[in-house]
């Protein structure tokens, strides 16, 4: 198979061929093809010469338009505070009730923090405040350490960490049962295990909860540990506790606090207000 | 003639590659048809860490580009190589190591990856035996490879031989310093660059995967099989020649644009930029210079269904060619940067470029290799559909998703306030997830039809040649 003999006269090749029949003609490449490939070096110099670009020995050419990445930043994030600026300036100063009072400060709050809320809340809580097995509702009026909007700013910056002792040293599994199936039922205070047993301590004579110790409301049916079986899930809480070291099976439930670094204390107001306009602040 | 060409040639690896390469293309895109379900339907992640999405997308990356991608070159330069130098290939022995090696590598990664050993870069997640493992077998592929072209019979090295050789020698180089890592267990290594430097030299070694191995590798398969299965010459050996060295010299400066506004100095992701953009007309050199091989020759593609693969295939490199670039600049970036844009890019040059003229080449070899036609041509022309159809499903849907993310997160009301939080975008993109994985099935399904048809060809010929007197007196 050489290629010295051309096996295809009257054709404009190279005179190569290759595998019996690959050739390349002569042609050249098309006039648009030529007038781009030039353009796009040209462009390279252009562009170069407008942008920071070649490495220099100890910096490098710094473009004549000027521009560099942090500066554009710099100027976008300049007109984006600018426009923030007339509410930010009195949010600063400003206490959260006093901004749940004032309606046009509070409806831009309800728009600023609904990133932050998303973004920093609505993985346990969900992104409307509707709540998440194990995770309290917010959009409801059932509070565990109360629903003015200053103590939600409270647990916001602070966080929760409430404790209920494991009783499964004093409450027989027979009394247990008694007990969560009153709870369930709605009537715990008639049922004499709850004066006898001391639940009475935390959780009020009416069984309504303190909000000082955040113990649960056990009359409303509204569950901090919701469970199809809401009997058992009920009785786990009564024998295992809350946050209780003791127990290895015992509830874990933590509201991590978010002041110091996470947020800043107008995020913690703006987040304040929004989850009490979530619907049930009080 | 078929009986002399086997004997001249080693037909035997190449015909291994090439079954090798068309299962890999099947198992590869199931994976990835998984992970895209995944993505849409997060319980198919099935709670288990081998098969969760994170695993199994290296896997993915590595079955189709090294798995499929890999065997393909293999099978499609081995082939040409011979052919266009006139020679067989410079060591058999040679070339059986570079076989159950590269197969033993891939059995590896099957294994590491599941199973989390990761080092945690992209498109080079292999562990740092395997890493070793893979210069060794690339330096044997390319020494086999340079040395028949060395003994060549031809006076000349044919076109698509510099394409596989940039690809060679940038490969080799690009993977060695990429991967230099200190070892710390068996299956343990952190890489010898941090920080932002680990991360230029990443995508350094990430777009110049695509640049010479998914591009001028793939190119090299072009230009030996278009004027072949079209019997046309090459339109312009000038375009060749301009073209190829604007691409080897372009595509290294590029990787910067992989990381416009992050801690990379501007000046690099400027340089970045603008050669990506002065690359889009040497790109187009090749897609047109393929496609102009077909001028007077255009009928072809009504009947000849292998030559429709080849020919969309530049359509798509055309197109892909067009919109990286187009990508890399800054204002661009910033919009398309992070989203599914990339994912959508990626795809029409994988789908639509490499995947698609990888398959023509297939099917070109494997008529030649076995001497004879398809078994079914019907089939040929439903797995070009499927593949066409699902490629463009595929980015289409990853268009609008990538671009609608862009725009959810970067929106700003009157107030100067985010419109939408993070999970508002991500919920947004669930039709677009589930449309992807769709997409991603049909294209799937052509490859399986592609692997029924190569099977059903070679047991045709093989029950042919058993009983064919004429093979038995030769």
């Amino acid at each position: 198979m050489s290629d010295d003999k051309n096996p295809f006269p009257g054709e404009n090749n190279t005179g190569h061929v290759w595998d019996d029949n690959l050739r390349e003609l002569l042609n050249d490449p098309p006039t648009w093809w030529r007038i781009g490939f030039h353009a796009s070096w040209i462009f390279v110099l252009v562009y170069t010469l407008l942008y920071p670009s070649w490495p220099l020995i100890n910096t490098h050419f710094k473009g004549i338009m000027g521009w560099t990445s942090l500066g554009e930043y710099k100027q976008d994030l300049k007109a984006i505070e600018e426009v923030r600026a007339p509410y930010e300036t009195k949010l600063a100063s400003m206490t959260a009730a006093e901004i749940l009072a004032d309606e046009s400060l509070s409806s831009y709050v309800v728009r600023s923090a609904k990133v932050l809320f998303g973004d920093n809340c609505s993985a346990c809580h969900g992104a409307g405040g509707q709540g998440n097995p194990s995770y309290p509702v917010l959009a409801d009026d059932d509070w565990l350490y109360g629903g003015s909007v200053t103590d939600i700013q409270t647990t916001i910056t602070m966080g929760r960490k409430g404790m209920m002792p494991a009783h499964k040293a004093m409450v027989s599994e027979a009394e247990a049962d008694k007990l969560s199936a009153s709870i369930v039922a709605g009537n715990v205070v008639t049922e004499p295990l709850y004066m006898e047993k001391g639940c009475v301590g935390c959780h009020g004579v009416d069984g309504k909860g303190m909000a000082p110790l955040g113990s649960a409301n056990l009359t409303d049916g509204i569950y901090r540990f919701a469970a199809a079986d809401q009997t058992y899930s009920v009785k786990h809480t009564i024998m295992h506790g809350v946050n209780d070291a003791s127990d290895t099976n015992t509830r874990d439930a933590v509201m991590p606090a978010f002041g110091g670094t996470k947020l800043s204390e107008t995020d913690i107001k703006k987040l304040a207000v929004y989850v009490h306009k979530l619907g049930g602040g009080q | 003639m078929q009986a002399s060409l086997d004997q001249k040639y080693n037909f035997d690896i190449v015909k291994w590659f090439t079954v090798a390469s068309v299962i890999y293309l099947v198992v590869g895109t199931l994976v990835g048809v998984l992970i895209a379900s995944q993505l849409a339907w997060p319980v198919l992640n099935f709670d288990t860490a081998e098969l969760s999405f994170g695993r199994l997308r290296p896997l993915h990356t590595n079955a189709v580009i090294f798995a499929f991608g890999g065997c393909a070159l293999m099978a499609t330069s081995f082939y040409s190589v011979q052919r266009t130098c006139g020679v067989r290939l410079w060591s058999d022995k040679l070339a059986w190591f570079v076989f159950i090696g590269w197969n033993l590598i891939i059995v590896s990664a099957v294994i590491t990856l599941p199973l989390g050993l990761t080092s945690g870069k992209e498109y080079a997640e292999l562990e740092w035996p395997i890493d070793i493992a893979i210069a060794v077998v690339w330096l044997a592929y390319g020494l086999n490879f340079i040395m028949t072209i060395a003994t060549r019979k031809t006076s000349h090295i044919y076109v698509s031989n510099w394409f596989f050789l940039s690809m060679i020698i940038m490969i080799t180089y690009l993977h060695v310093v990429n991967s230099l890592a200190i070892p710390v267990s068996a299956f343990k290594s952190y890489s010898v660059f941090s920080g932002v430097q680990d991360a230029m030299i990443q995508w350094w070694w990430g777009h110049n995967a695509v640049g010479f191995y998914l591009t001028a590798g793939f190119l090299g398969i072009m230009y030996y099989f278009v004027p072949k299965q079209a019997g046309r010459p090459i339109f312009s050996y000038r375009l060749s020649v301009i073209h190829f060295w604007a691409l080897t010299f372009g595509y290294v400066w590029l990787g910067a644009h992989h990381l416009q506004y992050t801690a990379l100095p501007d000046w690099t992701g400027s340089l970045g930029a603008a050669v990506s953009l002065a690359m889009i007309i040497p790109s187009w050199g090749g897609a047109v210079n393929g496609m102009m091989t077909l001028s007077g020759a255009w009928d072809k593609l009504r009947t000849d269904y292998v030559l429709r693969f080849l020919i969309v295939s530049l359509a798509f490199y055309a197109m892909s060619t067009f919109e990286g670039p187009v990508m890399s600049a800054k204002s661009v970036n910033a919009l398309s940067h992070y989203t599914d844009w990339t994912i959508g890019h990626v795809h029409s040059g994988a789908l639509g470029w490499v995947a698609m003229v990888a398959a023509g080449a297939l099917y070109h070899l494997v008529m030649k290799l076995w001497n004879t036609e398809m078994f079914s041509a019907k089939l040929v022309n439903l797995h070009f559909w499927l593949a066409t159809v699902g490629a463009v499903i595929y980015i289409i849907a990853m268009w609008v998703s990538g671009i609608m993310q862009g725009l959810m997160w970067r929106d700003y009301d009157e107030f100067g306030t985010l419109t939408y939080t993070f999970a508002e975008s991500v919920a947004a993109m669930h039709p677009y997830y589930a449309m992807r994985a769709v997409g991603g099935l049909i294209y799937w399904l052509g490859g399986a039809v592609m692997l029924y048809n190569v099977i059903m060809t070679i047991r045709q010929a093989s029950s042919a040649t058993n009983t064919s007197p004429a093979t038995a007196a030769a």
